[in-house]
């Protein structure tokens, strides 16, 4: 069962914040921005927050409300999830004379999030589609498990059998990532990280984009030699279990 | 220098597993469960046994150290526990009325087990845990049962946590999980939870994966047994995995303490499968009123290979014979280990060894040493316990020193001290 709390967690941090990412990787989305200087913030009523700031092509995420042009409050995560889904039109607090921005420029980056992230079946999917869609989902997915990590229930008692360390997760020549668990608090490094106590390692971009889309499946993969682990394998499986919870949450 | 197996043929009856059987191989002897790191070090099929050596589908030999995870106690294909077995299969094995022998077995099992006032027969660990815990809720009208962290009593739902797949979250509403040795907390626990625990059911001692193994503090288990009987609790050992190898009256009496319920599997019968949860009187009646039967369970070819398991057993005290076995080799281990500079940790009982190389908390050059000992043909794990068995022979474990040696010494040369 999706807890809406926990979902709101994942929509701002991990869906949101694959927009900076988009704007690397994607060049419509750069273009869309390349002449903004302005920032965004998203507040829900018990202090989450998140600010995105737009800068000539670029786009960046802080976890938190910082100074911003636009301002959108949320009274309740379902609100907030409800603006994610299409089903809530928000209404902005600060910022009425930027808001063409958010009708305009913002809401056609989500949009094109969206067709990387959830593509339409049968639409034709070229290699650079494929390539920016699988560095997006793994982006995503990492900082869902932190989320979730943090904030679900069950995904909270996997944590808790989390001991401190870096789980670095990466695809091979491509990108690394890590989980970095401190007294059972998940966060996660959108880089490689210096050391680690565990690693899983997917084989090339095609593998991992199919297990993200729970084609297949891990621990099928790791006998097949197509997913490498190794250190403190208890901190692999534990996140594994994460991870199960994060393709609930995102079906 | 040893000659470097490869598995070849392993990969290729691994491809033709995974397109017809769930992840190809699953559960504990799997690549994954069974923490192959790296999988290509390590052998997927096997293709025959003898002794205390198996041979994959490669042709490489391996002086086994993992027993099929237990069962493998006297040496596979044990000549008298398979005449017994095979004498028995010519008179009958799975018929519609039992055989006398399961009253042979539950006989002997009486005589043997220091606990036991009667036996009760299935097929895996399992079944008998689950059997425990049924038995327990069923005497005492009681729900919660307390787990000592670390442990593994099987896969029913009950023995799994709520986040793992499958599993609900009323299926673990009632566990209540405490540290091992920590009998404060223990007792904490029953106090907050007065007239509702059914059972605390525990390893003898915490053979836990991925940490050295923790045999149990001083009067432990007595300051447990008290409270259990001071709470009407019923105290259940799950012995699948230790059983035989530290006392063949079982665990419990090895550590001076009377279970209510203790569990059997693994060692039992040499590899036949058949399980017993044998008890005592108290909750005799408890077991008769419950519904719980197997298709295969009253099979008279286990029985037959179970007696003749224990007898033998017996006229070699085995549980001696792999302790002294165990010490030579953990020995052995250490000064390889310590030649090369290498701080082993040797943990649990001799018989039940767990190995550690402590060096590297995060266990990938332990991993490494261990890959290097299987590559050259000594089957280690490098997150469970190990098992010795009977028919482990003076030169296997010169040999395996040997090999360890060899593996302590490639890894100090990929990892040179500072």
């Amino acid at each position: 069962m999706k807890d809406e709390r926990t979902l709101a967690f994942l929509n701002l941090y991990a869906i949101l914040g694959c927009l900076p990412l988009l704007c690397e990787l994607d060049t419509e989305a750069q273009s869309l921005i390349s002449d903004k200087n302005i920032s965004l913030g998203l507040a829900i009523k018990d202090g989450r927050a998140a600010t995105l700031r737009f800068s000539h092509g670029k786009c960046s995420i802080e976890q938190q409300l910082t100074d911003c042009d636009i301002k959108l409050p949320f009274s309740t995560y379902a609100k907030f999830n409800g603006m994610i889904n299409g089903t809530v039109t928000p209404i902005p607090s600060k910022g009425f004379t930027k808001i063409s921005f958010l009708t305009k420029q913002f809401t056609q980056l989500t949009d094109i999030l969206s067709a990387y992230l959830q593509p339409e079946e049968g639409k034709p999917q070229n290699a650079d589609f494929l390539r920016t869609r699988t560095l997006l989902m793994f982006h995503l997915i990492t900082e869902a498990i932190a989320q979730l990590g943090n904030e679900d229930a069950i995904s909270r008692s996997s944590a808790s059998y989390i001991t401190d360390g870096a789980i670095k997760l990466s695809i091979a020549g491509g990108p690394s990532a890590a989980i970095v668990a401190r007294n059972h608090h998940l966060s996660a490094l959108h880089a490689e990280p210096e050391s680690y106590t565990a690693y899983m390692e997917f084989c090339d971009l095609d593998l991992a984009l199919q297990l993200f889309e729970g084609q297949v499946n891990s621990v099928a993969c790791v006998g097949m030699g197509q997913v490498r682990i190794g250190g403190m394998i208890s901190q692999v499986d534990n996140l594994n279990r994460i991870l199960d919870r994060v393709a609930m949450y995102l079906g | 220098m040893s000659h470097i197996y490869t598995h070849d043929k392993s990969r290729e009856q691994f491809l033709r597993a995974a397109k017809v059987i769930p992840s190809g191989i699953y559960g504990h002897q799997g690549p994954a469960e069974g923490c192959y790191v790296p999988v290509d070090a390590f052998p997927l099929f096997s293709q025959r046994a003898q002794g205390s050596y198996f041979w994959d589908v490669d042709g490489n030999r391996y002086i086994d150290y993992m027993c099929a995870y237990g069962p493998n106690i006297l040496g596979y294909n044990d000549p008298d526990v398979d005449a017994a077995a095979a004498a028995q299969r010519k008179l009958g094995d799975c018929v519609t009325a039992p055989n006398t022998k399961m009253i042979d077995f539950a006989e002997l099992l009486v005589d043997t087990v220091h606990c036991a006032d009667w036996a009760f027969f299935a097929k895996n660990g399992n079944d008998v845990t689950t059997l425990a815990i049924m038995a327990a809720r069923a005497y005492t009208h009681r729900k919660k049962i307390i787990f000592f962290k670390g442990y593994y009593h099987g896969i029913s739902p009950w023995t799994q946590k709520i986040d793992y797949a499958g599993v609900i979250e009323e299926d673990v509403m009632h566990n209540i999980y405490v540290d091992w040795n920590n009998y404060e907390q223990l007792a904490e626990v029953f106090a907050k939870h007065k007239d509702e625990i059914a059972c605390v059911i525990a390893q003898p001692y915490m053979h836990g994966n991925f940490m050295d193994n923790e045999l149990p503090q001083p009067d432990f288990w007595q300051k447990v047994r008290q409270l259990c009987t001071e709470h009407d609790t019923v105290l259940v050992i799950d012995d699948v995995r230790a059983g035989f190898r530290l006392d063949l009256a079982g665990s419990d009496h090895y550590f001076g303490f009377e279970a209510d319920l203790i569990c059997f599997c693994k060692a039992l019968a040499n590899g036949y499968n058949v399980s017993a949860l044998c008890g005592k009187n108290f909750l005799k009646n408890t077991i008769s009123s419950m519904s719980y039967t197997g298709s295969y369970w009253l099979s008279a070819v286990p029985f037959a290979a179970g007696i003749a398991c224990i007898e033998k057993m017996k006229r070699l005290n085995i549980p001696q014979l792999l302790i002294e076995k165990g010490n030579i080799l953990k020995q052995g281990l250490l000064d390889a280990g310590s030649k090369y500079g290498f701080d082993l940790h040797v943990s649990g009982a001799p018989s039940l060894f767990y190995l550690r190389i402590a060096d590297d908390p995060t266990l990938m050059l332990h991993q490494e040493w261990i890959a290097e000992c299987v590559r050259r043909g000594v089957f280690f794990t490098n997150h469970h316990n190990h098992f010795i068995n009977a028919a482990l022979s003076e030169e296997d474990i010169a040999q395996t020193i040997a090999i360890a040696e060899e593996a302590f010494a490639l890894l100090r040369k990929r990892h040179p001290q500072e």
